[in-house]
């Protein structure tokens, strides 16, 4: 008779990568006023910010931008006085728009193509979270082709459809130790699709104050058949079946949107807007293998609680002439992730952030603007429930970015 | 153009620098002077691990990780009397070689590079294994086996090889005249750990409570008074830890009564063992869920044919062939065991207390790890044998990173007593069971 044992290694890949990952990087004229961009019209990025002021748009555009973001998270383990942090690692979210209509008709076409939610963290193989989260690099890239009507001189709608390609590459640390005293490491890597629908009004009210109204739907996103690479001390092998597949769903959550423009006079172009994210969609976080075991990898459920999230931005342009602009704004966001929930792909918490921007228009038809963001998550101290891993984080996005319009 | 892009450039340049750093509080000793810790206890204060002591398991000793972190507020060297590398694999030590096809662990045994010197038998004790002596300095005085009651016991070198090798002359041809209190005691220090206790319980227990006694209890309360007294004489604090309920390891969890009888249930037997009734008469019974059966009883004698008075009969399933007392902690040997391990550990909080000594309540400790399991950045960790990641291959002695843990629990005791802020250990830098 052998030995009477019942080996199971728990392993759960604390995996939750839809977290706080909002990134506001819709087009450079309106980051550089705080990323307002729902009640004020500036260019193609409509498309993004409110289909329904696209049909309002005097000229044809096709633009494009880019936003490298450097995110420099640090970590403190409670009870230490040790700062982890992330690695200089730079993402790059980017827009395409184009809008198109017949000279003075009252519709135009639009499409955009646009990331609004990603992540790249990288703490390295050998911190206090390794168990957690080596590195993450997410993606998400809408595609959107969109109909924009104007119904009357003060008032247009538009709509569009929202296609999301979205992948993600994901490694952490699995605590089994080989006998050269190494770790594990998982990685999970994969991409998949989704859909949802971008709509809005726009209105120009009699006193000069432009109004905008949009919702953007939630786009859950399914990831199927992803790869799923388990290395583990050959002993323990068979208890990680390779090669495997994931899936998993997130859901990308709904943002709906008001925003008003004011012209005090030629010069000056006032945006104010106002977001709730509908986070609160993301209860649980679910992961199933293509082949699990019994004592080894079985497919998990996680629970994530979020609640939903909300933003307030402002922002300013004054044009020094017709072809120099000069923008600056700000904004403070809510976080999504509740208390107990925090955990080092985006250690969120409420942020805020302040903005700048410069635009020049040559030849009445290309428009180049840069702008910068600086971004503040405020500090956390947390012990996160399921992990355990306690201790504050603090958060610094860098954001500058450039983009090109050209318009006739 | 080309100026943008340098602009951004040399701005993300630049910005790459700015990350961001958190205010931490400032770490201080508090009213408490590491400048020489010294580490008084067992085998867990040695770093004894996977069934011996060797280079590896001396390196990740709790005393050891509690000193690199003592070190950040002004704590001094701290010497272990560490094997050499030639002699790396100390007494020899288990491994992991794998599983067998039913989930089963193969384990073996490392016999090359020991440091061991002789064995010599000990007149009136028995065979004592001897080692490589150790002459440098000693801040770690962990000694594999010692129980308190030992601690005065002034030719406990020649009985006991590991405290042999710490001390000047050959304990196989000479009468070594140091007792262990004195012998840690004999340099001046300011801090101490004292983790002694546990085997004046542990022997017994793990010997089926056939190979060993129960350390008297008055006996226990009176040296351990005896030692703080001597430890304390010269102003130093310290931090003392209370003694874990035997039932909370993986020795004595692992071949449970349930699982034998599952397997044997096909042949229609079930588990007898030999229990005791009352002092020291010993009777077969039927086993139940409260008797423990030992992590190293051998399974395979189980149904082997034994020769009695009836006839030969199977090993373990029948009342005229129980399993031997030495394989099974039963119900009123655990009973007998908690009820000795309460009083020292009343010893052991009511003395600290009333020297104002801090106190890691390892008892507590790990009947809650036993419970609940033990979450720590991210790794599930269990009392479970060879999963449970806390425990080595012997069911008793901890894994670094079993000892991490034990030695962030100290390191919270201190703080708390002392008000002092010792940077804890982290956790996850420190290996769990090694797998082939």
């Amino acid at each position: 008779m052998k030995k009477l044992l019942l080996l199971v290694f728990a392993l759960m890949p604390v995996i939750s990568f839809a977290q706080g990952f909002q990134v506001n990087l819709e087009g450079e004229k309106q980051i550089g006023m705080g990323h307002t961009g729902t009640g004020v019209l500036q260019d193609g990025a409509s498309v993004f910010f409110n289909p329904g002021a696209v049909a309002m748009l005097p000229e044809n555009y096709v633009q494009g931008g880019i936003s490298p973001l450097l995110f420099k998270s640090t970590f403190n383990p409670q009870g230490t006085n040790v700062q982890d942090h992330t690695a200089n690692k730079i993402a790059t979210p980017f827009t395409f728009y184009a809008a198109w209509g017949p000279k003075d008709s009252f519709w135009k076409l639009g499409l955009g193509v646009y990331t609004p939610f990603g992540g790249l963290t990288d703490w390295g193989d050998n911190w206090q979270g390794k168990y957690v989260l080596e590195s993450l690099n997410l993606k998400a890239i809408y595609i959107q082709p969109t109909l924009s009507i104007k119904l009357a001189d003060f008032l247009s709608v538009g709509g569009g459809f929202v296609y999301n390609r979205g992948s993600v590459d994901l490694t952490q640390a699995i605590p089994l130790t080989n006998s050269s005293g190494q770790d594990g490491q998982a990685e999970l890597k994969g991409s998949g699709k989704g859909y949802g629908w971008n709509a809005g009004i726009y209105i120009v009210t009699e006193v000069g104050v432009t109004i905008g109204i949009t919702h953007r739907s939630e786009v859950n996103t399914t990831i199927n058949n992803g790869n799923a690479i388990f290395t583990v001390p050959s002993s323990l092998q068979a208890q990680f079946p390779q090669p495997n597949t994931f899936s998993s769903s997130i859901p990308l959550p709904a943002t709906t949107s008001i925003g008003f423009g004011f012209y005090p006079n030629k010069q000056w172009t006032l945006a104010f807007d106002a977001n709730a994210i509908s986070w609160d969609v993301y209860k649980v976080l679910a992961f199933n293998y293509g082949s699990t075991t019994a004592a080894g990898l079985q497919n998990t459920v996680e629970q994530r609680d979020y609640k939903d999230a909300f933003s307030l931005r402002a922002g300013a342009q004054y044009k020094t002439n017709k072809n120099l602009a000069i923008r600056f704004g700000g904004g403070y966001a809510t976080t999504a992730v509740e208390d107990g929930f925090v955990s080092p792909e985006a250690p969120d918490a409420n942020r805020a952030f302040v903005t700048g921007g410069l635009g020049y228009t040559f030849a009445h038809h290309l428009d180049l603007d840069v702008s910068f963001e600086y971004e503040h998550v405020m500090s956390r101290d947390q012990t996160n429930i399921q992990t355990q891993l306690a201790g504050t984080f603090e958060t610094n996005v860098y954001i500058p970015g450039i983009s090109l319009a050209y318009h006739w | 153009m080309k100026n943008f892009k340098l602009y951004i450039l040399s701005g993300l340049l630049f910005v790459a620098a700015c990350k961001p750093e958190i205010h931490t509080p400032s770490l201080s000793r508090g009213t408490a002077n590491f400048s020489r810790f010294i580490a008084v206890g067992n085998s867990l204060t040695a770093g004894y691990s996977n069934g011996g002591l060797y280079l590896d398991g001396q390196l990740n000793s709790y005393p050891s990780i509690m000193a690199k972190q003592m070190a950040q507020v002004g704590g001094g060297a701290f010497n272990q009397p560490l094997f050499t590398s030639a002699q790396a694999n100390g007494s020899g030590y288990l491994t992991l070689a794998g599983f067998t096809k039913a989930g089963s662990p193969i384990i073996d045994t490392v016999t090359t590079d020991l440091a061991i010197r002789t064995e010599y038998n000990a007149p009136g004790f028995g065979p004592v294994i001897l080692y490589t002596k150790y002459t440098g300095d000693i801040e770690n005085y962990g000694v594999p086996g010692i129980k308190l009651y030992n601690i005065t016991t002034p030719q406990y070198g020649n009985y006991n090889g590991y405290f042999e090798r710490l001390l000047p002359g050959d304990g196989s041809t000479t009468v070594l005249n140091t007792d262990y209190l004195d012998f840690v005691t004999a340099k001046p220090f300011t801090f101490f750990t004292d983790w002694l206790g546990n085997n004046d319980a542990l022997s017994y227990a793990t010997t089926g409570g056939a190979g060993d006694v129960l350390t008297d209890k008055t006996t226990f309360a009176q040296l351990y008074e005896a030692s703080l007294q001597q430890l304390t004489v010269g102003g130093a604090k310290g931090v003392v830890a209370t003694i874990p309920d035997v039932t909370s390891i993986p020795y004595f969890n692992t071949v449970t009564v349930a699982a034998i009888n599952a397997q044997v249930a096909a042949l229609g037997a079930k588990l007898y063992i030999n229990a005791l009734v009352s002092g020291t008469t010993y009777a077969p019974r039927l086993a139940t869920n409260s008797d423990l059966i030992i992590l190293t009883f051998p399974t395979s004698m189980l149904g082997t044919l034994v020769s009695t008075p009836y006839g030969p009969l199977p090993y373990g399933l029948t009342p005229y062939t129980p399993v031997d007392n030495k394989y099974v902690l039963d119900a009123n040997e655990v009973a007998l065991t908690r009820d000795y391990v309460q009083s020292y550990n009343n010893t052991i909080k009511s003395q600290a207390a009333a020297r104002g000594l801090a106190v890691f309540d390892a008892y507590t400790y790990l009947n809650n790890v036993q419970l609940h399991g033990l979450e720590v950045d991210g790794i599930s960790l269990s009392s479970a044998y060879i999963t449970g990641g806390l425990f080595s291959l012997d069911g008793v002695h901890l894994t670094p990173r079993g000892y991490a843990i034990i030695a962030n629990e100290f390191i919270k005791a201190i703080n708390t007593t002392y008000s002092a802020n010792v940077p804890l250990a982290n956790v996850a830098s420190y290996q769990g069971l090694k797998f082939p």
